[in-house]
């Protein structure tokens, strides 16, 4: 038996010879933020499906590197792929995530990847 | 399930499967759930960063056979359009729930949602895949 409806070639036209992220290269606009930017985590809704760590929510960070222009994991998740976003390369401070973090480490950082929705400025 | 036998040992160990907030929780009416429970309960099962848990202890440990069949298995569908990455992760990770993101082997789950998704997507009926699997299963009785 085989009657899927589901279309199976459109991503593997768009990204054959080009790679995914790169196949979504100049569609997200602009960039809202730059690197070096203070920037928030923004409590969003998460039903379903999200990659944005809870524990960063409400958290400030520093914008390290865009990173790529993608689909939001929310939206590619369900093979949503025309509203690419920005991906921001992001490095959180150990002791703004965890309140008992040791103060002997005070410099320690994390660095993680956030599509542009769940930032806002600081 | 082999025996009536084995049914019950089944109905046993599925009771003493609960849900991470360890604590009788089954089926509460509406009034009894406030939002931080909602929220805990609605959590992807994948994102566990922060959440107080046990030491697991490291194993150095190759793959095994069936262990690199099922990635290479799931990469085909990716490769033929069944799914794309986030797609596959979506339904591995979370969509599986809790319970068995936890009881389970990693590749288990990827295992297990290939199946899933050639089900839901229509490639296969689940009859079709439970008569494969009987048919499979008859060899090694």
């Amino acid at each position: 038996m085989s009657k899927s409806h589901h279309d199976r070639t459109h991503h593997v036209k768009k990204a054959t010879g080009k790679g995914d992220p790169q196949c979504f290269k100049g569609e997200a606009g602009p960039p809202k933020f730059k690197v070096g930017d203070h920037v928030r985590i923004k409590d969003l809704p998460d039903l379903f499906y999200t990659r944005c760590q809870v524990y960063t929510r409400g958290a400030p960070c520093t914008v390290a590197a865009l990173v790529y222009e993608s689909p939001a994991a929310e939206d590619e998740a369900w093979d949503n792929t025309d509203k690419p976003e920005w991906f921001y390369s992001l490095i959180f401070r150990q002791k703004d995530l965890w309140p008992d973090y040791p103060e002997a480490y005070a410099n320690d950082t994390v660095e993680t990847e956030l599509s542009e929705r769940w930032l806002e400025k600081a | 399930m082999s025996s009536r036998n084995k049914l019950m040992k089944h109905f046993q160990l599925v009771g003493q499967l609960q849900p991470a907030l360890h604590a009788p929780q089954h089926a509460p009416y509406p009034d009894t759930i406030d939002h931080a429970h909602y929220r805990a309960y609605l959590r992807s099962s994948h994102d566990v960063g922060g959440e107080p848990d046990v030491p697991i202890t490291w194993e150095e440990k190759e793959e095994e056979q069936w262990e690199h069949n099922t990635f290479v298995t799931c990469e085909c569908l990716a490769w033929r359009g069944v799914w794309n990455a986030e797609e596959r992760r979506r339904r591995q990770n979370v969509d599986l729930g809790q319970t068995i993101y936890l009881g389970l082997p990693y590749y288990g789950r990827w295992l297990l949602t290939a199946a899933r998704i050639l089900v839901d997507k229509q490639y296969i009926t689940l009859t079709e895949l439970n008569n494969k699997i009987d048919e499979v299963r008859k060899r090694y009785e």
